[in-house]
């Protein structure tokens, strides 16, 4: 199979995160994975460079092999080739006593310590929208080691200050008050890590081993890292861009589209011209 | 021997009074128990506290029809189908409905403290979020924490008192009076028999105080206790059994169906407004019962969903593009 970096006209932007998020997966870990375009990702990186890695569902399925993607972590589909089939509870307890290395998430609004929204936009109390809630975004991102989040990139999801922490990031409230304090400081000896990545449409950005703070990594084809930072609320550091993102090999767009995701659930296919 | 455990529809639908706290089981869009939910919407329920380790289109269901107060859990939305709650959404800015946020793990530790007769459970999640934030106590900040039914706070730090571990998170027990579960089998005892995963149905079934289980099949009780270490619910701590095949329709049920993605899609799409939302029920509630329901829907669809048996999922639904 052909090992080849595609040309910019065989993949589109879905095919670009998905195997950008791949490529955060290590081999033989232990990583949560959401609904979605994370899912096809992890399960590229199982096909490719992390055969061992272990893949736990939300809902309750741990080290699953589904054979076709499921379009939700309830699916029917996620239980065949398991190691075992069970609930919530498991699942949460097993994240909570530390056994989850990655966790891939998806957010609203980031800020640039990497605090996450899903829960509304604009004040919580009289929102102008009101968003999915939580769901198991603030635990995946306080019991795993590193968490990853795919997210659509415009200015304003790129703010200063998300309208609701749904996540804790790298400075986080301390209650009662609500200051701001260094996760570090509140988890305590529960303390893992935090998010470590962050994939959007136009680029991958890390966070600063120190602060917390986020800066810019890579810059998806096309994209210079001036552009995305104008594309940010927030100043964003672009002083330690590495490159251009990774496109995506030939191989791994003959498993997304041909071994994965055929019925284009998650990843649609580029149209050839 | 039978347990005299069953009744209909209506007489599940007439356990959950107007104020009841109800949760159900299954997990986003898939094994709620729809035919009670319609059922309830027929009736007019009203003050529904729904407290649920997550939500779905049971929750939008219910709570487009006016028939929910309170809504106590993490999320809503119809996954690939729907991306959020419109439902919700729209009677939180109108301010027609409370909603109370916890995480995932908090309200599923909820629940399992509840299920263990435990007061509250501990946990060291979501430290540092708006969740926990104290102006965000929407019941407290109502009046409604009687220390009764509804905690007299919706947490407590503390901080380990046995291995120094620093700051932990109390959440209160989640008490509920009805739990409605959907599943694939029950005997006529009440034993319940869950394939796939079981999600959090054997603590919501646990922590309610009356436990209704809607299955596909009322099966002999000697046949499930063969093997009883496939069975998921304990017999008495089912207190109502009802037959009622393709009663988790639009969502969806391991082994036996799958999800109807088109028309969670159509209700997503149509129900946005109180008006959209009101003609989607006259046409599929109100005036219908479950079997006119299931002929309105059709032989073909209904085919469709039907899981293969080897897979436990269906091999005809479009999923994609």
């Amino acid at each position: 199979m052909d090992t080849q970096y595609a040309n910019p006209e065989e993949y589109g932007l879905a095919d670009l995160l998905c195997c950008a998020a791949a490529r955060e997966v290590q081999d033989h870990e232990i990583v949560f994975a959401g609904t979605g375009l994370p899912m096809v990702a992890i399960m590229l990186a199982q096909k490719t460079h992390a055969p061992n890695l272990k893949l736990i569902f939300e809902a309750g399925t741990l080290d699953g092999r589904p054979p076709e993607i499921p379009t939700s972590v309830g699916d029917a589909r996620c239980e065949m080739g398991a190691s075992r089939s069970s609930g919530l509870n498991d699942a949460f307890s097993i994240a909570q006593r530390g056994h989850v290395d990655l966790g891939f998430l998806g957010g609203a609004e980031v800020d640039e310590y990497g605090n996450v929204n899903t829960t509304c936009i604009g004040d919580y109390l009289n929102p102008e929208l009101r968003l999915t809630g939580s769901g198991g975004n603030p635990d995946i991102n306080s019991f795993a080691k590193r968490t990853v989040f795919i997210m659509v990139h415009e200015k304003r999801r790129f703010t200063e200050r998300v309208s609701y922490i749904t996540s804790p990031g790298w400075r986080v409230k301390k209650w009662p008050g609500g200051d701001f304090v260094h996760r570090r400081e509140l988890y305590g000896s529960a303390f893992r890590g935090g998010p470590s990545a962050v994939i959007s449409t136009a680029g991958v950005f890390r966070f600063d081993d120190e602060v917390g703070r986020i800066y810019l990594d890579t810059c998806h084809a096309g994209k210079t890292p001036a552009e995305i930072r104008d594309m940010c609320q927030f100043d964003l550091d672009i002083s330690r861009v590495s490159g251009e993102t990774v496109p995506p090999t030939r191989k791994e767009l003959h498993i997304i589209h041909n071994v994965l995701d055929p019925e284009q659930i998650f990843i649609p296919k580029v149209k050839k011209a | 021997m039978s347990s005299g455990k069953r009744i209909t529809l209506q007489q599940a639908a007439e356990i959950v009074k107007d104020g009841s706290s109800l949760t159900f089981s299954g997990f986003t869009i898939w094994r709620r128990p729809f035919a009670l939910v319609y059922e309830l919407i027929r009736q007019g329920r009203k003050g529904l506290h729904l407290i649920e380790v997550n939500g779905g289109p049971q929750t939008e269901f219910l709570v487009g029809a006016g028939c929910v107060d309170i809504w106590e859990s993490c999320w809503v939305g119809h996954e690939l189908y729907g991306k959020y709650g419109a439902n919700l959404s729209r009677k939180v800015g109108t301010k027609e409905i409370l909603v109370e946020d916890y995480s995932h793990a908090e309200m599923m530790f909820r629940f399992a403290a509840a299920a263990a007769g435990s007061p509250y459970a501990i946990t060291q999640t979501s430290l540092g979020t708006d969740i926990h934030n104290p102006d965000y106590d929407t019941l407290g900040k109502a009046g409604l924490r009687d220390g009764k039914r509804i905690a007299s706070h919706k947490y407590v730090f503390t901080e380990d008192p046995f291995y120094g571990a620093g700051s932990q998170v109390l959440v209160p027990a989640a008490k509920v009076d009805v739990a409605v579960m959907c599943v694939q089998q029950v005997g006529e005892e009440g034993t319940v028999r869950t394939s796939g995963q079981f999600y959090s149905d054997p603590e919501a079934a646990r922590a309610a105080d009356i436990t209704i289980v809607i299955a596909e099949e009322i099966v002999p009780e000697e046949y499930l206790r063969r093997e009883s270490d496939r069975n998921t619910i304990a017999s008495f701590e089912v207190d109502y059994i009802l037959e009622c095949p393709f009663g988790a329709h639009p969502t969806g049920m391991f082994g036996r169906y799958d999800v109807d993605g088109a028309f969670l899609k159509d209700f997503y799409a149509g129900t946005r407004t109180q008006e959209g939302f009101d003609a989607f029920a006259k046409e599929w509630i109100h005036g219908q019962d479950h079997m006119s329901y299931l002929e309105k829907l059709g032989w073909p669809r209904m085919l469709n969903l039907k899981a293969n048996t080897a897979l436990n999922y269906s091999t005809g639904v479009k999923r994609g593009q």
